[in-house]
């Protein structure tokens, strides 16, 4: 209304379909980044520009689903994508305190997500205009069972952009499992997770992707006073992946535990990427990071931990190691640290390394053969990672994805 | 008689650095003999020239154990044989879960045997009750293997490996070392009870108190790389009074 100082700009006020088309517009100028890109310096993902990727749109409806859940013996609540398209009988029989609905053009949680997601990220911008299905999930109180969020299809010549907006009330409490294991083009989901005072969230991830896939994932953690997250991810499969999360920590007393491991062999390409935002005072992180490479594969890790001036007695830490078991295998690590605050605890370290010898001495030096002797070792080196999960439920999940790893087959 | 372990004029390097400079020594079935010597005498050498360690070369003579030659097979081909050495600092192997590692250990011993594998529930009978021998708590069985083990616990735990693989040769590379007297009698009484006619061992030390326990039937000592001096167990005691300073000028 002209003239009027009280009434609002309702031209600032964007539709969720505005939101989405600012999100083109951006992708449009900026597209896949490069080598010269510097966060995208070892993972480059320009080639993706000469791939003639389709956003599926249509549901095969060829339910699997449950199945995953059911197999590593969890009863759990899955929710189903397929090619990125949401199954929406997933959106069924939920148990208590989920409340879950298709996002369309939901203006709020756009723009919620587009706050809480990675900046500058392609998927961040892409997924959000190309959404090919997008859920909002609401929780409310204790979860008593694991919700999992099951991405599979055999497109191979789509792109899969499922949006995922989880919203944590105060004290609330999910167990949530992501598990990956399509064969499409590009699986790029987006997904925010957006934690209130209190609330916390106990998640694992799995990437179990068809040997042909490009799986990029772009995750937006905020975490307000008090509440907290425990995260691991376990990446076995796709051609080329990475794993790039957003964590922000804004509330006092928030804590985030991010922690990965991942496995490579043949060409393989697996990239973990990670920014611990502490912006306010009394908050602790903590990253585990670990992987294994055969063959000609690479891993990369870039861990940025990042203490505004006002976030006194932050405890941020980050440890990286990386097993090379092949001569052409190939580790990059690049662990920051940006620290504004005195008042601090932060440490951080990368590792990469082969197996340690003397420890395969003593193995043999017990008559155990040479190869056997090895695979413990490496065994060894995955799964006490994953012993550091307190929720047995979900650590069950991932035990199997590495044995059949360590055993040589595709993951289960 | 085939001796059960020979060693016959055994050169051996560290990197370029030649460390055993021609020992001979022979040992039967059943004895236990001892090895002294000062500090960068080759001790430790020897012990894992004898294991097959990768980085200690032999560049001459031989190892026979039951008359054949141990130089072309790795470490757990010579364990499988018969070969055991209980390490001076024994290996911490983080997320390697102690039953699991002592099974596959045992199994890998009696595959090659030809015997069947060993089930769970047999083999966790076993280990307990020689364990209780050793003063092992279940509670250290089920931790990662020397993780979070005190030096004492480290070496019976040495020993409780030794109990179950049933070496034919063992070596003890300063087994007392870092041991309090309590500790000490414990690891000796362990090692007492696996003294058997089809058995031999070698007893590595610095110091004379050992052997107070572990009573040996020959004393070697050991200087720059050979053998200077053979006797019986009142070599030590000799050793204990006047040093290794006299040692070298009797070779």
């Amino acid at each position: 209304m002209p003239g009027s100082m009280t009434q609002p700009d309702m031209s600032a006020v964007m539709t969720g379909e505005g939101v989405r088309a600012e999100a083109l517009a951006r992708w449009q100028q900026d597209g896949w980044p490069g080598p010269r890109a510097e966060a995208w310096r070892f993972t480059p993902v320009d080639g993706l520009a000469a791939r003639d990727l389709v956003p599926a749109t249509v549901l095969a409806g060829v339910a699997s689903g449950p199945g995953t859940a059911a197999a590593a013996g969890i009863s759990a609540h899955v929710i189903r994508f397929e090619n990125g398209v949401l199954d929406p009988s997933g959106l069924a029989g939920l148990p208590a305190g989920l409340r879950v609905r298709e996002m369309a053009d939901d203006e709020q949680a756009l723009s919620r997500l587009q706050q809480i997601a990675p900046k500058g990220h392609p998927v961040s911008d892409l997924s959000l205009a190309a959404m090919t299905g997008g859920i909002v999930i609401d929780v409310d109180g204790t979860v008593p069972s694991p919700l999992m969020l099951l991405f599979e299809g055999g497109e191979t010549g789509a792109a899969a952009h499922p949006v995922i907006l989880i919203r944590l009330a105060p004290k609330a409490h999910l167990q949530l499992a992501e598990w990956h294991q399509s064969d499409v083009g590009l699986a790029a989901p987006l997904i925010g997770v957006d934690i209130a005072a209190g609330a916390r969230l106990e998640q694992v991830k799995v990437q179990a992707e068809g040997a042909a896939t490009t799986h990029l994932a772009a995750t937006g953690v905020a975490l307000a006073e008090g509440a907290s997250i425990a995260g691991f991810s376990l990446c076995t499969g796709g051609a080329l992946a990475r794993l790039e999360t957003h964590v922000a920590l804004v509330g006092s007393g928030a804590d985030c535990e991010l922690s990965a491991i991942y496995m490579g062999r043949g060409d393989q390409h697996q990239d973990i990427t990670t920014y611990m935002d502490h912006a306010v005072a009394e908050c602790t992180s903590n990253q585990i990071i670990r992987g294994v490479l055969d063959d000609s594969s690479r891993g990369v890790y870039q861990g940025r931990v990042h203490v505004a001036p006002d976030a006194q007695k932050t405890d941020g830490q980050q440890m990286a190691r990386a097993l090379l078991l092949s001569r052409k295998a190939e580790a990059d690590a690049k662990p920051e640290l940006e620290i504004y605050a005195d008042d601090v605890v932060c440490a951080h370290g990368a590792t990469v390394g082969e197996l340690d010898a003397t420890q395969l001495f003593y193995l043999t030096s017990r008559g155990i053969p040479y190869e056997t002797a090895r695979a413990m070792l490496i065994e060894a080196f995955l799964i006490d990672t994953i012993e550091t999960i307190e929720n047995e439920t979900l650590a069950g999940l991932l035990r199997p994805v590495a044995e059949a790893w360590l055993a040589g087959g595709k993951a289960a | 008689m085939t001796a059960l372990l020979e060693i016959r004029d055994l050169h051996a390097s560290v990197g370029e650095t030649p460390i055993l400079k021609g020992i001979n020594l022979t040992i039967n079935a059943g004895e236990v003999h001892a090895i002294m010597g000062p500090n960068g005498s080759g001790k430790s050498t020897m012990s894992y020239v004898l294991a097959g360690r990768d980085g200690y070369e032999v560049t001459g003579g031989d190892i026979l154990m039951n008359g054949e030659s141990m130089l072309e097979m790795e470490p757990d081909e010579r364990a499988r044989a018969g070969m055991f050495l209980a390490f001076q600092y024994p290996v911490e192997l983080p997320g390697v879960g102690g039953m699991s590692f002592l099974r596959a250990a045992v199994n890998a011993r009696r595959v090659e045997a030809g015997e069947e594998e060993i089930d769970q529930l047999g083999f966790v009978k076993i280990v307990r009750e020689k364990a209780r021998l050793l003063g092992i708590s279940d509670e250290m069985l089920k931790r990662a293997v020397n993780v979070g083990f005190s030096g004492g616990e480290k070496k019976r735990y040495e020993i409780l490996q030794m109990a179950l693989l049933e070496p034919r040769m063992a070596v003890l590379d300063e087994t007392d070392s870092g041991l309090d007297v309590d500790a000490l009698r414990i690891v000796s009484e362990g090692v007492n009870l696996l003294r058997d006619p089809g058995r031999a061992m070698l007893v590595i030390t610095h110091y004379q108190r050992l052997l107070n326990h572990i009573v040996p039937d020959y004393v070697h000592i050991l200087a720059d790389g050979r053998v200077r001096k053979t006797g019986g167990k009142e070599l030590a005691l000799e050793v204990e009074e006047s040093g290794y300073a006299g040692i070298d000028d009797a070779a």
